[in-house]
Protein backbone atom coordinates (compact mmCIF):
# COMPACT_ATOMS: atom_id res chain seq x y z
CA UNK A 1 0.00 0.00 0.00
CA UNK A 2 1.37 3.45 -0.87
CA UNK A 3 1.96 6.09 1.76
CA UNK A 4 -0.93 8.16 0.37
CA UNK A 5 -3.33 5.20 0.44
CA UNK A 6 -2.31 4.47 4.02
CA UNK A 7 -3.01 8.08 4.92
CA UNK A 8 -6.48 7.96 3.36
CA UNK A 9 -7.33 4.81 5.27
CA UNK A 10 -6.12 5.99 8.68
CA UNK A 11 -7.67 9.46 8.37
CA UNK A 12 -11.02 8.00 7.25
CA UNK A 13 -11.10 5.97 10.47
CA UNK A 14 -9.79 8.69 12.75
CA UNK A 15 -11.93 11.59 11.60
CA UNK A 16 -15.20 9.90 12.64
CA UNK A 17 -13.77 8.33 15.82
CA UNK A 18 -15.09 9.45 19.23
CA UNK A 19 -11.63 10.93 19.92
CA UNK A 20 -10.10 11.83 16.55
CA UNK A 21 -6.92 13.27 18.10
CA UNK A 22 -6.21 10.05 20.03
CA UNK A 23 -6.95 8.02 16.90
CA UNK A 24 -4.52 10.06 14.79
CA UNK A 25 -1.86 10.02 17.50
CA UNK A 26 -2.22 6.22 17.70
CA UNK A 27 -1.79 6.04 13.92
CA UNK A 28 1.29 8.24 14.27
CA UNK A 29 2.80 5.63 16.61
CA UNK A 30 1.93 2.62 14.47
CA UNK A 31 4.88 0.88 12.83
CA UNK A 32 2.88 0.39 9.64
CA UNK A 33 2.72 4.19 9.18
CA UNK A 34 5.60 5.53 7.06
CA UNK A 35 8.10 7.56 9.15
CA UNK A 36 7.52 10.88 7.36
CA UNK A 37 3.76 10.54 7.80
CA UNK A 38 4.21 9.57 11.48
CA UNK A 39 6.14 12.77 12.04
CA UNK A 40 3.56 14.93 10.24
CA UNK A 41 0.63 13.34 12.09
CA UNK A 42 2.32 13.75 15.46
CA UNK A 43 2.73 17.48 14.80
CA UNK A 44 -0.81 18.12 13.53
CA UNK A 45 -2.69 20.74 15.55
CA UNK A 46 -5.06 18.87 17.95
CA UNK A 47 -7.60 21.72 18.02
CA UNK A 48 -7.61 21.79 14.24
CA UNK A 49 -8.17 18.02 14.08
CA UNK A 50 -11.13 18.38 16.48
CA UNK A 51 -12.67 21.25 14.52
CA UNK A 52 -12.29 19.31 11.25
CA UNK A 53 -13.92 16.24 12.85
CA UNK A 54 -16.76 18.40 14.19
CA UNK A 55 -17.37 19.89 10.76
CA UNK A 56 -17.37 16.44 9.13
CA UNK A 57 -19.99 15.37 11.69
CA UNK A 58 -21.98 18.56 11.18
CA UNK A 59 -22.09 18.10 7.41
CA UNK A 60 -23.33 14.54 7.95
CA UNK A 61 -25.92 15.76 10.45
CA UNK A 62 -27.16 18.26 7.86
CA UNK A 63 -27.34 15.53 5.20
CA UNK A 64 -29.59 13.46 7.44
CA UNK A 65 -31.90 16.41 8.12
CA UNK A 66 -32.02 17.47 4.46
CA UNK A 67 -32.62 13.94 3.27
CA UNK A 68 -35.55 13.04 5.48
CA UNK A 69 -38.63 14.92 6.61
CA UNK A 70 -39.03 12.27 9.32
CA UNK A 71 -35.57 12.98 10.74
CA UNK A 72 -36.16 16.71 10.47
CA UNK A 73 -39.45 16.36 12.39
CA UNK A 74 -37.75 14.28 15.06
CA UNK A 75 -35.04 16.93 15.48
CA UNK A 76 -37.67 19.71 15.75
CA UNK A 77 -39.65 17.68 18.31
CA UNK A 78 -36.77 16.50 20.50
CA UNK A 79 -33.39 17.97 19.52
CA UNK A 80 -31.50 16.42 22.45
CA UNK A 81 -32.69 12.87 21.75
CA UNK A 82 -32.11 13.24 18.01
CA UNK A 83 -28.62 14.65 18.51
CA UNK A 84 -27.66 11.85 20.89
CA UNK A 85 -28.95 9.29 18.41
CA UNK A 86 -27.02 10.95 15.60
CA UNK A 87 -23.86 11.01 17.72
CA UNK A 88 -24.04 7.23 18.17
CA UNK A 89 -24.83 6.74 14.47
CA UNK A 90 -21.81 8.82 13.45
CA UNK A 91 -19.44 6.79 15.60
CA UNK A 92 -20.94 3.40 14.79
CA UNK A 93 -21.68 3.64 11.06
CA UNK A 94 -18.82 4.36 8.66
CA UNK A 95 -19.22 7.29 6.29
CA UNK A 96 -20.57 5.97 2.99
CA UNK A 97 -22.95 8.55 1.49
CA UNK A 98 -22.34 11.86 -0.19
CA UNK A 99 -25.96 12.71 -0.95
CA UNK A 100 -28.63 13.51 1.66
CA UNK A 101 -31.24 10.94 0.60
CA UNK A 102 -28.85 7.99 0.94
CA UNK A 103 -27.47 9.25 4.27
CA UNK A 104 -30.99 9.73 5.60
CA UNK A 105 -32.04 6.23 4.47
CA UNK A 106 -29.02 4.74 6.24
CA UNK A 107 -29.73 6.70 9.42
CA UNK A 108 -33.40 5.72 9.32
CA UNK A 109 -32.54 2.04 8.94
CA UNK A 110 -29.95 2.23 11.74
CA UNK A 111 -32.22 4.11 14.15
CA UNK A 112 -34.95 1.47 13.79
CA UNK A 113 -32.63 -1.42 14.61
CA UNK B 1 -10.63 41.09 -19.72
CA UNK B 2 -11.41 39.97 -16.18
CA UNK B 3 -15.05 39.04 -15.62
CA UNK B 4 -17.13 39.29 -12.46
CA UNK B 5 -19.02 36.26 -11.19
CA UNK B 6 -21.43 35.22 -8.49
CA UNK B 7 -22.35 31.82 -7.07
CA UNK B 8 -25.68 30.22 -7.89
CA UNK B 9 -26.89 28.25 -4.89
CA UNK B 10 -29.56 25.55 -4.93
CA UNK B 11 -32.13 27.45 -2.90
CA UNK B 12 -35.25 29.22 -4.20
CA UNK B 13 -35.07 31.99 -1.60
CA UNK B 14 -31.40 32.67 -2.38
CA UNK B 15 -32.05 32.90 -6.12
CA UNK B 16 -35.10 35.12 -5.67
CA UNK B 17 -33.38 37.51 -3.26
CA UNK B 18 -30.23 37.68 -5.37
CA UNK B 19 -32.08 38.31 -8.64
CA UNK B 20 -30.72 41.84 -9.11
CA UNK B 21 -27.22 40.71 -8.22
CA UNK B 22 -27.37 37.98 -10.86
CA UNK B 23 -28.19 40.63 -13.45
CA UNK B 24 -25.09 42.62 -12.46
CA UNK B 25 -22.48 39.93 -13.10
CA UNK B 26 -20.80 38.39 -16.15
CA UNK B 27 -20.77 34.74 -15.16
CA UNK B 28 -22.21 32.23 -12.74
CA UNK B 29 -20.34 29.72 -10.64
CA UNK B 30 -22.07 26.48 -9.76
CA UNK B 31 -21.10 23.41 -7.76
CA UNK B 32 -22.22 20.72 -10.22
CA UNK B 33 -22.96 18.18 -7.47
CA UNK B 34 -25.56 20.52 -5.94
CA UNK B 35 -27.60 20.04 -9.12
CA UNK B 36 -27.71 16.24 -8.76
CA UNK B 37 -29.45 13.63 -6.74
CA UNK B 38 -28.52 9.99 -6.41
CA UNK B 39 -31.01 7.23 -7.11
CA UNK B 40 -31.03 4.23 -4.73
CA UNK B 41 -29.04 2.25 -7.32
CA UNK B 42 -26.35 4.92 -7.43
CA UNK B 43 -27.21 6.75 -10.63
CA UNK B 44 -26.57 10.51 -10.56
CA UNK B 45 -29.46 12.47 -12.06
CA UNK B 46 -30.10 16.17 -12.39
CA UNK B 47 -32.35 17.78 -9.82
CA UNK B 48 -34.59 20.77 -10.48
CA UNK B 49 -31.80 23.29 -9.93
CA UNK B 50 -29.94 22.20 -13.04
CA UNK B 51 -32.89 23.36 -15.15
CA UNK B 52 -33.37 26.42 -12.94
CA UNK B 53 -29.77 27.57 -13.37
CA UNK B 54 -30.01 27.02 -17.09
CA UNK B 55 -33.21 29.06 -17.20
CA UNK B 56 -31.44 31.93 -15.39
CA UNK B 57 -28.72 31.91 -18.04
CA UNK B 58 -31.30 31.87 -20.83
CA UNK B 59 -33.01 34.86 -19.26
CA UNK B 60 -29.68 36.68 -18.93
CA UNK B 61 -27.87 36.06 -22.21
CA UNK B 62 -24.15 36.66 -22.51
CA UNK B 63 -23.29 35.12 -19.17
CA UNK B 64 -21.14 32.02 -18.96
CA UNK B 65 -20.70 29.27 -16.37
CA UNK B 66 -17.75 28.00 -14.39
CA UNK B 67 -17.85 24.89 -12.22
CA UNK B 68 -16.50 24.83 -8.69
CA UNK B 69 -17.05 21.57 -6.86
CA UNK B 70 -16.15 20.19 -3.49
CA UNK B 71 -16.96 16.50 -3.93
CA UNK B 72 -14.75 15.18 -6.71
CA UNK B 73 -11.91 14.89 -4.21
CA UNK B 74 -8.66 15.82 -5.91
CA UNK B 75 -6.61 14.22 -3.15
CA UNK B 76 -8.06 10.73 -3.45
CA UNK B 77 -6.16 7.83 -4.94
CA UNK B 78 -8.09 4.95 -3.40
CA UNK B 79 -9.30 2.21 -5.72
CA UNK B 80 -12.36 1.94 -3.50
CA UNK B 81 -13.34 5.37 -4.80
CA UNK B 82 -12.66 4.67 -8.48
CA UNK B 83 -16.21 3.67 -9.45
CA UNK B 84 -17.62 6.74 -7.72
CA UNK B 85 -15.17 9.00 -9.57
CA UNK B 86 -16.15 7.41 -12.89
CA UNK B 87 -19.84 8.04 -12.22
CA UNK B 88 -18.98 11.58 -11.15
CA UNK B 89 -17.10 12.31 -14.38
CA UNK B 90 -19.89 10.84 -16.49
CA UNK B 91 -22.36 13.17 -14.76
CA UNK B 92 -20.03 16.18 -15.12
CA UNK B 93 -19.86 15.41 -18.86
CA UNK B 94 -23.65 15.73 -19.08
CA UNK B 95 -23.55 19.00 -17.14
CA UNK B 96 -20.75 20.30 -19.32
CA UNK B 97 -22.89 19.60 -22.40
CA UNK B 98 -25.56 21.82 -20.86
CA UNK B 99 -23.51 24.58 -19.20
CA UNK B 100 -20.32 24.65 -21.33
CA UNK B 101 -18.12 25.36 -18.32
CA UNK B 102 -15.21 27.67 -19.13
CA UNK B 103 -13.22 25.90 -16.42
CA UNK B 104 -13.72 23.42 -13.60
CA UNK B 105 -12.09 23.80 -10.21
CA UNK B 106 -12.19 21.83 -6.99
CA UNK B 107 -10.54 22.15 -3.61
CA UNK B 108 -7.07 21.13 -2.53
CA UNK B 109 -7.56 18.16 -0.22
CA UNK B 110 -9.48 14.93 0.02
CA UNK B 111 -13.22 15.05 0.53
CA UNK B 112 -13.42 11.29 0.00
CA UNK B 113 -11.01 9.08 1.92
CA UNK B 114 -10.54 5.42 1.03
CA UNK B 115 -14.09 5.38 -0.31
CA UNK B 116 -15.58 7.30 2.65
CA UNK B 117 -17.16 10.64 1.66
CA UNK B 118 -16.09 12.98 4.45
CA UNK B 119 -17.37 15.87 2.24
CA UNK B 120 -15.04 18.41 3.90
CA UNK B 121 -11.72 18.73 2.04
CA UNK B 122 -9.14 17.39 4.49
CA UNK B 123 -5.44 18.19 4.23
CA UNK B 124 -2.94 16.09 2.32
CA UNK B 125 0.64 15.25 3.19
CA UNK B 126 2.61 17.79 1.16
CA UNK B 127 4.69 15.15 -0.58
CA UNK B 128 5.64 14.41 -4.17
CA UNK B 129 3.33 11.39 -4.04
CA UNK B 130 0.30 13.45 -2.97
CA UNK B 131 1.09 16.06 -5.65
CA UNK B 132 1.07 13.23 -8.23
CA UNK B 133 -2.34 12.09 -6.93
CA UNK B 134 -3.83 15.59 -7.30
CA UNK B 135 -2.32 15.98 -10.78
CA UNK B 136 -3.83 12.64 -11.79
CA UNK B 137 -7.28 13.69 -10.57
CA UNK B 138 -7.00 17.02 -12.39
CA UNK B 139 -6.05 15.07 -15.53
CA UNK B 140 -9.20 12.96 -15.01
CA UNK B 141 -11.25 16.15 -14.90
CA UNK B 142 -9.54 17.42 -18.04
CA UNK B 143 -10.95 14.47 -19.97
CA UNK B 144 -14.31 16.24 -19.55
CA UNK B 145 -13.56 19.95 -19.09
CA UNK B 146 -10.22 20.84 -20.70
CA UNK B 147 -9.37 23.78 -18.44
CA UNK B 148 -9.22 22.90 -14.74
CA UNK B 149 -7.89 24.23 -11.47
CA UNK B 150 -7.40 23.75 -7.78
CA UNK B 151 -8.38 26.09 -4.97
CA UNK B 152 -6.31 26.81 -1.89
CA UNK B 153 -8.58 25.33 0.78
CA UNK B 154 -9.02 26.05 4.44
CA UNK B 155 -7.56 23.22 6.47
CA UNK B 156 -7.93 23.28 10.21
CA UNK B 157 -4.87 21.11 10.67
CA UNK B 158 -1.92 20.60 8.37
CA UNK B 159 0.62 17.90 7.64
CA UNK B 160 3.53 20.25 7.18
CA UNK B 161 4.31 23.93 7.57
CA UNK B 162 1.56 26.32 6.41
CA UNK B 163 3.85 28.15 4.02
CA UNK B 164 4.86 24.86 2.35
CA UNK B 165 1.38 24.73 0.82
CA UNK B 166 2.21 27.43 -1.73
CA UNK B 167 5.10 25.36 -3.09
CA UNK B 168 2.91 22.23 -3.01
CA UNK B 169 0.29 24.03 -5.09
CA UNK B 170 2.94 25.05 -7.59
CA UNK B 171 3.86 21.39 -8.10
CA UNK B 172 0.19 20.50 -8.54
CA UNK B 173 -0.59 23.10 -11.22
CA UNK B 174 2.52 22.63 -13.31
CA UNK B 175 0.62 21.17 -16.30
CA UNK B 176 -0.91 22.87 -19.31
CA UNK B 177 -4.43 24.28 -18.82
CA UNK B 178 -4.15 23.60 -15.09
CA UNK B 179 -4.69 26.67 -12.94
CA UNK B 180 -4.98 28.05 -9.46
CA UNK B 181 -8.16 29.37 -7.94
CA UNK B 182 -6.97 31.75 -5.27
CA UNK B 183 -9.57 32.09 -2.53
CA UNK B 184 -8.58 35.17 -0.57
CA UNK B 185 -10.85 34.47 2.37
CA UNK B 186 -9.34 31.01 2.64
CA UNK B 187 -5.87 32.54 2.60
CA UNK B 188 -6.90 35.08 5.24
CA UNK B 189 -8.50 32.34 7.36
CA UNK B 190 -5.37 30.19 7.21
CA UNK B 191 -3.20 33.18 8.15
CA UNK B 192 -5.40 33.83 11.19
CA UNK B 193 -5.56 30.20 12.31
CA UNK B 194 -1.90 29.38 11.71
CA UNK B 195 -0.37 32.80 12.39
CA UNK B 196 1.47 33.61 9.19
CA UNK B 197 1.71 36.67 6.97
CA UNK B 198 -0.37 36.36 3.80
CA UNK B 199 2.37 38.11 1.86
CA UNK B 200 4.88 35.40 2.81
CA UNK B 201 2.47 32.83 1.31
CA UNK B 202 1.77 34.89 -1.81
CA UNK B 203 5.49 35.43 -2.46
CA UNK B 204 5.88 31.66 -2.86
CA UNK B 205 2.86 31.21 -5.10
CA UNK B 206 3.11 31.36 -8.88
CA UNK B 207 0.49 34.04 -9.41
CA UNK B 208 0.70 33.68 -13.19
CA UNK B 209 -1.24 30.43 -12.69
CA UNK B 210 -4.23 32.15 -11.06
CA UNK B 211 -7.30 31.97 -13.29
CA UNK B 212 -9.94 32.94 -10.72
CA UNK B 213 -10.10 34.72 -7.38
CA UNK B 214 -12.78 34.13 -4.76
CA UNK B 215 -14.06 36.81 -2.42
CA UNK B 216 -16.19 35.72 0.51
CA UNK B 217 -16.68 36.05 4.23
CA UNK B 218 -16.73 33.71 7.16
CA UNK B 219 -17.19 33.50 10.90
CA UNK B 220 -15.38 32.42 14.03
CA UNK B 221 -16.02 29.07 15.68
CA UNK B 222 -17.85 28.96 18.98
CA UNK B 223 -15.38 28.92 21.86
CA UNK B 224 -17.42 26.12 23.45
CA UNK B 225 -16.61 23.76 20.58
CA UNK B 226 -13.14 23.05 21.92
CA UNK B 227 -12.12 22.09 25.44
CA UNK B 228 -9.22 24.51 25.06
CA UNK B 229 -11.72 27.34 24.45
CA UNK B 230 -9.76 28.29 21.36
CA UNK B 231 -11.61 30.07 18.57
CA UNK B 232 -10.72 29.35 14.97
CA UNK B 233 -11.85 31.21 11.89
CA UNK B 234 -14.13 29.19 9.64
CA UNK B 235 -14.52 29.07 5.88
CA UNK B 236 -18.28 29.41 6.20
CA UNK B 237 -19.15 31.88 3.41
CA UNK B 238 -21.99 33.18 5.54
CA UNK B 239 -21.08 36.79 6.28
CA UNK B 240 -19.77 40.00 4.78
CA UNK B 241 -16.38 40.02 3.08
CA UNK B 242 -13.97 41.31 5.75
CA UNK B 243 -11.86 44.43 5.19
CA UNK B 244 -8.71 42.31 5.33
CA UNK B 245 -9.92 40.33 2.31
CA UNK B 246 -10.75 43.50 0.36
CA UNK B 247 -7.27 44.85 1.11
CA UNK B 248 -5.76 41.56 -0.02
CA UNK B 249 -7.77 41.74 -3.24
CA UNK B 250 -6.53 45.25 -3.97
CA UNK B 251 -2.94 44.05 -3.56
CA UNK B 252 -3.20 40.70 -5.30
CA UNK B 253 -5.45 41.14 -8.34
CA UNK B 254 -3.01 43.35 -10.26
CA UNK B 255 -0.31 40.70 -9.70
CA UNK B 256 -2.27 37.93 -11.46
CA UNK B 257 -1.55 38.45 -15.19
CA UNK B 258 -3.73 35.56 -16.40
CA UNK B 259 -6.71 36.20 -14.17
CA UNK B 260 -10.04 35.65 -15.94
CA UNK B 261 -12.62 35.93 -13.19
CA UNK B 262 -13.35 37.30 -9.73
CA UNK B 263 -16.23 35.54 -8.00
CA UNK B 264 -18.21 36.76 -5.02
CA UNK B 265 -19.35 33.70 -3.08
CA UNK B 266 -22.13 33.29 -0.59
CA UNK B 267 -23.70 30.14 0.87
CA UNK B 268 -27.35 29.26 0.60
CA UNK B 269 -29.36 29.86 3.76
CA UNK B 270 -27.24 32.91 4.64
CA UNK B 271 -28.96 35.68 2.67
CA UNK B 272 -31.85 37.21 4.58
CA UNK B 273 -33.87 40.14 3.19
CA UNK B 274 -31.64 42.60 5.05
CA UNK B 275 -28.46 41.01 3.65
CA UNK B 276 -29.38 41.70 0.04
CA UNK B 277 -28.39 45.39 -0.08
CA UNK B 278 -24.96 44.88 1.56
CA UNK B 279 -24.32 41.86 -0.66
CA UNK B 280 -25.22 43.90 -3.76
CA UNK B 281 -22.83 46.60 -2.52
CA UNK B 282 -20.07 43.97 -2.24
CA UNK B 283 -20.70 42.91 -5.82
CA UNK B 284 -20.49 46.56 -6.96
CA UNK B 285 -17.24 46.98 -5.03
CA UNK B 286 -15.86 43.82 -6.67
CA UNK B 287 -16.90 45.25 -10.04
CA UNK B 288 -14.89 48.41 -9.35
CA UNK B 289 -11.84 46.29 -8.52
CA UNK B 290 -12.22 44.32 -11.74
CA UNK B 291 -12.65 47.48 -13.81
CA UNK B 292 -9.41 48.88 -12.41
CA UNK B 293 -7.62 45.92 -14.05
CA UNK B 294 -8.72 46.88 -17.56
Amino acid sequence: MTSHARYERLLAKAIAAPDPVAALRAAARARSTPPSLRKALARADPDGIRIAALLVARLRFERVLRGSAEASDWFARDPAAFTESFRRYHHEVPLQDFFPAAEARRFSTWSRL
Amino acid sequence: MVALGFTLQPEDEFLRRCDRILRAVDYFEIAPETTWYETPDGELRENGFSRRFNAIAEELPGRFFVAHGVGFSLGTASRRDAARRRRWLDRVALDHARFRFRWYTDHLGASSLDGAPVTLPLPLPMTAESARVVRARLADLQTVVPRVGVENSVSYFLLGAPLDEARFLDRVVAGARVHLLLDLHNLYTMSVNFGFDTEDYLRQLNLSKVIEVHLSGGADSDGAWLLSGRVMRLDSHDAAIPDEVWRLAERVLPRCPNLRGVTVERMEGTVSARDVAPLAAEVRRARRLVEKLR
